[in-house]
């Protein structure tokens, strides 16, 4: 405190308070109507001519008229001094009567100035009782003198006192200007809040958070906890530089003895009892020589001063200096009986030391961590759970709705996606109802799940308040009209709302659409849901089609030979064909539980399959297959939205409607774009169309072939025989093998016969049937044998490239061939040994090349030539052979 | 129109018939583009993906000639302000 200049004050102060412990304590006169405080403020000092100025001076003399020439009687002016001089004395202490001892006019006086007025006529006849008065006014005078300086002491000390204290608070916090103002601001408010308390005593305060921030109980708490942790940090930090500067001192000390020590007494060698008694040591060893080095030490003899002062201010330090104190002396006798090696020393030390390193680090990462979060959480408490809560049923009273799966129908889709790929975790419960009235959505499962279940408790205990509160409201206005129109003679109002103006034009908000031009136009046009409408009309012409298409099956006569659907028509029947699958989808969804009810369940069920019904008319399956080339069914296939939409479709029918539709896939396999553009897709150059085309087989691959797969899988051996026969029967087999999802179906088929040859199937096939196989078989190797090596890609890929650049390495070429190799492999398996050495002869520059390209090094990276050689092995292992075995 | 067509009641159905397609569409400021439209609105804002457009850039002179910058863009959001027409793409 050498700055405020106080520090030889209050000590000295201190030594006064010591000494005058034992008197009395000064009588406080806070709370009197007379206290304002501001008496010890006032400087009462040089009051002593104040009578005089103002006229009590009793005779007035005539020593000022100077105009006299003549100089003034000088007996009389010192008679009249001294009369005034005696005279103000007895007058201070005139007759002995109980208020005239209150009557003073001394300067140590505390009383109003009226008194001092009082004395003005009593001045005038002083004269004849002065004189015999004086003796004993004399001493009474000394005595009340006295006993006014003592009083004026006494109130001096006391406000000496409370600025020492005031100033030790000061020190105590001197280093956080903020706490102080923070302490002064306490002590203000709570002043301000005595003060309100006194004016308004029957109004309770206002809310927390009505209050501004600074009058809130909540934030004056906040600040007391805030000055209290501040002061317990500071308090600490201090402790803290004690300790050190102790633990320096005390090594010093040590040190010395020690070295004394050692040089007296003989000390044999002995293990160090413990790591922490040497490590002490050498912390000790350390500091000195730290010390020493430091410039620090140069300061050090100045630094226990200070702190010697401040010791017995702080009781906490004093309990820990006993304690370092102690382990001081702890460690000393013990290393009295002990002695070390230089080199353990050494080794101690350095450990130590690292120790110490480590120490000091985690320390400053503790102290770190602690400000942040003390940063952070600067903020906390301010509202309380109440607070809170209102706040959360406000926002939860938006998520309420009367439908939650049409409100936030893709989040809730998505959602049940994430959830069925993450693995089917509790897939009912992402709507919490509230009886019929709503519920709310819950959408997709979040990451931060360990809040969860109390977020979700409190949402719903919310929304139960909420809809609770909503209800009551609801009984309210009906008991209210009821309860207001009761009995009511003559009209009552009609109108139940009452602040609303009437209005003039009554437009109904939920009509349909369509009656409304406008409304609909602004309304999000992502699915128009017009499917009555529309599916109405189409769907006549659908039946009308798939009417005649079923007579034509029948005695396949009649056939009513259209055109190949327009793009148009394509379009509008896969939109009507969404409108219906996303009504069976809904409709899914709201399929009631067997308790609801026998007749609930019957009309579902009736409601859908009329609509799977439609969606399969609409697919137009059942028209004949010369219906139109390419038939209608694969033209919807043909775009993307149309393979997109099979599997959602495809899902709801049942086993035979599945047959059927994939007969009909199979039997105009070749008509599908994707087959007939599938040639571009050898060509090298990026074009959009090959994008394009690229895009569809993507599309085809993954939708459609998707849906059909589990039929195969699980179909019998006639099955396979007849579509694989279908496949054949007037389609150009080879433009589909050359194709990505015909060399894959292909690939289906025969895998699946091969299941069924192994016999792990429910139903054993006949011995027609694998002759029947056997016969597809043969002709689908015979049909495919001169097109073997053109159905890798990379060798029709090679046929696109420029005559002059034989060899041009194409990425991704050989993951492109795979689907090959594997269905040359499933060819093999089955094949006779015939077959075999055919498959050889017309692979083997094939199988050469690879084997060639991938020994010799003539490859990009290692993951090109273990895919070529996984590849070659594929189609040599289903041969009984392998690719080691050729030798180059 | 054929029967089938009826489906359609207002323009707008006509783009909806395109969702999930490619399409061309006009821009104001000499723009075009052509990308797979996945959504619209009232407004004929646009979200289309897989997008390549085109920017013709005129130069004034005596001999006007006609620069073309393009540029392509996975996803792409289209103000309904600056759209002239939107349409299948060119079939050839």
């Amino acid at each position: 405190m050498s700055f405020f200049g106080f520090e030889e004050r209050t000590l000295e102060r201190g030594k006064d308070r010591r000494s005058e412990q034992d008197e009395d304590l000064a009588v406080y006169t806070w709370g009197e109507e007379n206290y304002d405080g501001l008496g010890d403020a006032l400087q009462e000092d040089h009051d002593d001519l104040n009578d005089e100025t103002f006229g009590a001076v009793g005779e007035l003399g005539k020593d000022f008229d100077f105009s006299n020439p003549a100089l003034p009687d000088r007996n009389n002016f010192t008679r009249s001094a001294s009369a005034a001089v005696e005279d103000r004395p007895p007058q201070s202490s005139t007759p002995l009567t109980l208020e005239s001892i209150w009557d003073d006019k001394s300067p140590f006086s505390l009383r109003l100035n009226g008194s001092n007025r009082n004395l003005l006529p009593r001045g005038e006849s002083p004269a004849t009782s002065s004189q015999h008065r004086q003796q004993s006014g004399i001493r009474t005078l000394q005595e009340i003198e006295a006993e006014m300086r003592k009083q004026h002491e006494e109130e001096e000390l006391l406000l000496r006192q409370e600025e020492e204290r005031e100033f030790q608070r000061q020190r105590l916090l001197y280093q956080q200007e903020q706490a102080q103002q923070l302490h002064l601001q306490r002590y203000q408010q709570q002043q301000q809040l005595i003060q309100q308390r006194e004016q308004h005593q029957h109004r309770r305060t206002p809310p927390p958070r009505m209050l501004p921030i600074s009058q809130s109980p909540r934030f004056m708490e906040h600040q007391q906890r805030q000055i209290l942790l501040l002061q317990h940090q500071q308090e600490q930090q201090q402790l803290l530089r004690l300790q050190q500067l102790q633990e320096q001192l005390r090594v010093e000390e040590l040190e010395r003895q020690l070295r004394s020590q050692h040089i007296s007494s003989a000390t044999p060698d002995r293990q160090p009892s413990g790591p922490t008694l040497a490590d002490m040591e050498a912390l000790q060893h350390q500091q000195l020589r730290q010390r020493s080095q430091s410039p620090a030490t140069r300061s050090g003899p100045h630094r226990p001063a200070p702190l010697e002062d401040s010791l017995p201010y702080l009781p906490q330090s004093i309990q820990l200096q006993q304690r370092l104190l102690s382990e001081m002396a702890q460690a000393e006798f013990l290393r009295e009986m002990q002695g070390l090696s230089q080199a353990d020393q050494e080794a101690l030390r350095v450990e130590a030391m690292r120790k110490i390193l480590e120490a000091e680090k985690m320390e400053e990462k503790r102290r770190r961590k602690a400000a942040k979060i003390a940063h952070m959480s600067r903020y906390n408490d301010l509202m309380t759970q109440s607070d809170k809560d209102f706040i959360t049923r406000i926002q939860v009273s938006q998520l309420v709705s009367q439908d939650p799966y049409a409100d936030d129908f893709y989040a809730q889709v998505y959602g049940a996606i994430v959830r069925s790929r993450m693995g089917l975790s509790a897939d009912d419960e992402r709507v919490l109802k509230f009886g019929a009235s709503g519920g709310v959505a819950l959408g997709a499962p979040t990451k931060g799940g360990n809040r969860r279940p109390n977020a979700m408790q409190r949402m719903q205990q919310q929304v139960e308040r909420i809809v609770s509160n909503a209800r009551k409201r609801e009984e309210e206005k009906g008991l209210h009209s009821l309860h207001s129109l009761q009995g009511a003679l003559g009209k009552t109002s009609g109108r139940s709302y009452k602040a609303a103006p009437r209005q003039l034009l009554q437009v109904d908000s939920n009509s349909a659409p369509s009656s409304s031009p406008t409304l609909s136009h602004a309304q999000p046009h992502a699915h128009i849901s017009k499917a009555d409408s529309i599916s109405k009309s189409s769907s006549e012409a659908a039946a009308n089609a798939a009417r005649i298409g079923r007579e034509t099956l029948d005695n396949g006569e009649t056939l009513v030979r259209m055109e190949p659907l327009t793009q148009r028509e394509i379009l509008v029947t896969l939109e009507n064909m969404y409108d219906l699958v996303l009504n069976v989808e809904q409709l899914r969804r709201d399929q009631p539980h067997p308790e609801d009810g026998e007749e609930v369940l019957e009309q579902w069920s009736q409601d859908f399959d009329k609509l799977v019904d439609q969606m399969w008319t609409q697919l137009k399956v059942m028209l004949p297959l010369a219906t139109s080339t390419p038939h209608p069914f694969i033209s919807l296939l043909s775009a993307a939205k149309g393979k997109k939409i099979l599997p959602r479709v495809t899902r709801h029918f049942d086993q035979q409607r599945m047959n059927t539709l994939l007969t009909l896939l199979i039997a105009c396999f070749s008509q599908l774009d994707i087959i007939s553009h599938a040639a571009l897709l050898d060509t090298l150059e990026d074009t959009p169309e090959r994008a394009d085309v690229e895009r569809q087989t993507q599309a085809f691959l993954s939708s459609v072939l998707q849906s059909i797969l589990p039929i195969i899988v699980k179909g019998n051996l006639r099955l396979v025989c007849g579509l694989v026969g279908l496949l054949m029967h007037g389609q150009d087999i080879v433009a589909i093998a050359k194709s990505r999802p015909g060399l894959a179906l292909l690939t289906l088929f025969l895998t699946r016969v091969e299941v069924i040859k192994e016999g792990e199937v429910d139903e054993i096939p006949t011995q027609e049937d694998f002759a029947q196989w056997q016969l597809m078989f043969d002709h689908l190797f015979q049909l495919l044998t001169p097109e073997f090596p053109l159905l890798f890609p990379s060798t029709r890929m090679a046929e696109h490239l420029p005559r002059d650049q034989p060899h041009i390495n194409i990425p991704g070429i050989d993951s492109l061939d795979q689907p090959v190799w594997q269905f040359l492999a499933a060819l093999a398996l089955q094949a006779s040994s015939t077959q075999h050495q055919i498959l050889v002869s017309s692979l083997r520059e094939k199988v050469l090349d690879n084997v060639l390209s991938a020994k010799k090094g003539w490859v990009v990276d290692e993951e090109e030539r273990s895919t070529k050689l996984a590849n070659v092995d594929l189609f040599l292992h289903a041969l009984g052979l392998d690719s080691s075995q050729i030798t180059m | 129109m054929d029967g089938s067509s009826s489906g359609i009641q207002e323009p707008f159905d006509l783009i909806r018939l395109s969702l999930s397609e490619r399409v061309f569409v006009k821009l104001r400021g000499d723009r075009e583009m052509t990308g797979i439209l996945h959504a619209y609105d009232g407004h004929m804002n646009l979200i289309l993906s897989d997008v390549e457009e085109t920017i013709m850039i005129v130069n004034e002179g005596e001999q006007a000639t006609v620069n073309v910058a393009k540029r392509k863009m996975d996803m792409l959001f289209v103000r309904g302000d600056g759209v002239i027409l939107v349409s299948p793409p060119s079939r050839t």
